[in-house]
């Protein structure tokens, strides 16, 4: 047993309280210590709801007394992005807008994740709603990444990135729909797994684009996001675009071997003007799944400049049109950055936007016959590590745009194409920080990727670091 | 497809109900530009038949390895 259960996996502590080896109130206390300590210098913590937690742990234990386990995560205290409705809870979705909003449902996948068992820590920052990639918010402020306090963590999950960087809830619930998943668990060094679109019900999930939305958690292995995306995974009547039919055991699927499974590597796009140490990551990453057993492949994809383009044409549109009333009505209670973003989908007429729509269909299928041979395509999450909170911090100025595709660069085609994407921890540089890679799959073949992210995770160590608490 | 100017977005946030001014115009211009530019060879190439639907069509196909 780890002297601090915060530090535990969330698959080991799950057990571990139903085991009762240790009760929910030692693990929520444990998570409280090091939010008390850590937050002051993340900003990790939209709200800390310490009272109510412990009262949750204390009732969690009062039911395991009496043998009612109410799911798998009986008693493990999460925390989440702000912005997944929970009934009576104010939902910020990271902006002043709605900085008293009270939401009077409960997000499908949060109540998934309750009905296991969960008790609510609190809620994490995010970019105003959803829209920004570097974990900037100039209502609440930046949030720090745990490895080095004066760089970013990636956005919009960057809550949800620090928090299990530092330990501070063993996941959180991310989206994706430019990278919001994948960028925070690249620069914070955890892991990320962006879902196929329709896999995970976005009811009650606060919208940005409803083409490209993905729910899907942020946490400290494959495993645990298996866990968790089995949980959440499913139809849902308050969502028509989610899937139906059977589920995959992802959790069994984290258990197997990757031998023989064939590993494609992008001969251009995703392996351009990388970061000489990110591009160091990459190859020795390819090296470890060939050592695992992998056949790796080189594979030459379509143009996916063209598919980044489109992905920001359908956002900027669907974005404005959810926020057009508040534009009007209120654009002084906008972030500059964010507003910009907004206006931006004012530009575009109607047929390029749908035509852009219209080409997604084409555009998978050329992806999947590029890839026919392969059963996951591997690809760095950004070109660079964590950058530096000033040097990122370039508002709505000339600088931003430049800026937001350089990160977003590997990210926006997969949004596009709807495929679902693991990001793994995957090495750090010589400064400290961590480098991700992303592992891509088919649509809804999140088990291939959670399998191969596993099998990397049980021959590596980089997704158990702890950042020093300095 | 070609990037809008500056003038014409003015034009056409004052059309979707959301006016914007000069500034703002050039600076909208300025960001959403490369995308434009980045669809062109895709636009007006598409065939007639082809609906955004089609997308989940793809998405759901069995891959044959």
């Amino acid at each position: 047993m780890s002297p601090e259960p915060a530090l535990m996996s969330l698959t080991s502590v799950a057990q571990a309280i139903a085991d009762k080896r240790v009760s929910s109130r030692e693990v929520t206390q444990s998570c409280l210590n090091r939010i008390a300590r850590w937050q002051p210098r993340l900003n990790a913590f939209m709200a800390i709801e310490a009272e109510a937690a412990l009262k949750a742990a204390d009732a969690a234990d009062a039911a395991l007394a009496k043998g009612a386990r109410h799911g798998a995560l009986h008693g493990v205290p999460l925390a989440h992005k702000d912005m997944y409705y929970e009934a009576g809870k104010v939902v910020t979705c990271g902006s002043r807008i709605r900085r008293d909003f009270v939401a009077t449902t409960t997000s499908t996948a949060l109540q998934r994740l309750k009905d296991a068992g969960t008790i609510r820590l609190g809620s994490l920052q995010m970019a105003e709603f959803a829209y920004g990639p570097t974990g900037h918010n100039s209502h609440y402020g930046p949030v720090h990444n745990p490895f080095a306090l004066d760089r970013i963590t990636g956005g919009s999950s960057s809550g949800s990135g620090a928090a299990v960087a530092a330990r501070l809830t063993f996941a959180a619930l991310g989206s994706d729909t430019g990278g919001s998943i994948r960028m925070p668990a690249h620069f914070c060094g955890v892991t990320g797994l962006k879902t196929t679109v329709g896999r995970v019900s976005r009811a009650g999930a606060m919208p940005l684009s409803q083409s490209l939305d993905t729910v899907g958690p942020l946490a400290r292995s494959a495993e645990d996001c298996a866990l968790l995306l089995g949980l959440m995974a499913g139809a849902d009547p308050e969502d028509p675009t989610a899937v139906t039919g059977p589920l995959p055991d992802f959790a069994a699927a984290t258990t197997g071997s990757i031998k023989g499974l064939t590993i494609g590597v992008p001969t251009a796009f995703y392996v351009d003007d990388l970061d000489a140490e990110v591009a160091a990551v990459l190859d020795a990453t390819i090296a470890a799944l060939k050592r695992e057993g992998a056949n790796v492949v080189q594979v030459e994809l379509p143009d996916q400049r063209q598919l980044t383009a489109a992905s920001q044409l359908v956002l900027a549109v669907e974005a404005a049109a959810f926020h057009k009333r508040w534009m009007i009505e209120r654009p002084q209670d906008y972030g500059p950055q964010v507003l910009m973003r907004l206006q931006n989908g004012l530009a575009i007429p109607g047929v390029l936007y749908l035509e852009a729509l219209r080409w997604r269909g084409p555009a998978l299928a050329a992806h999947r016959a590029a890839v026919v041979d392969v059963d996951a395509m591997i690809a760095p999450v950004s070109p660079i590590a964590a950058p530096t909170i000033a040097e990122s911090d370039v508002g709505n100025g000339p600088d931003a745009e430049p800026v937001i595709q350089r990160l977003t660069r590997f990210t926006r085609p997969i949004n596009y194409l709807g495929l679902p994407s693991l990001a793994i921890p995957a090495g750090f540089t010589r400064g400290g920080l961590p480098v991700g890679m992303q592992l891509v799959g088919r649509s809804f073949d999140e088990a291939t990727l959670l399998r191969i992210g596993a099998a990397f995770q049980r021959a590596t160590d980089f997704h158990d670091r702890v950042p020093a608490f300095t | 497809m070609t990037r809008p100017t500056a003038k014409e977005i003015k034009a056409i946030a004052e059309i979707a109900g959301v006016p914007v001014d000069a500034e703002i115009a050039a600076r909208i211009a300025n960001s959403i530009g490369p995308a434009f530019d980045g669809c062109a060879a895709v636009g007006g190439t598409l065939p007639f038949d082809l609906e955004p639907a089609t997308f989940v069509g793809v998405q759901t196909a069995r891959t044959a390895r």
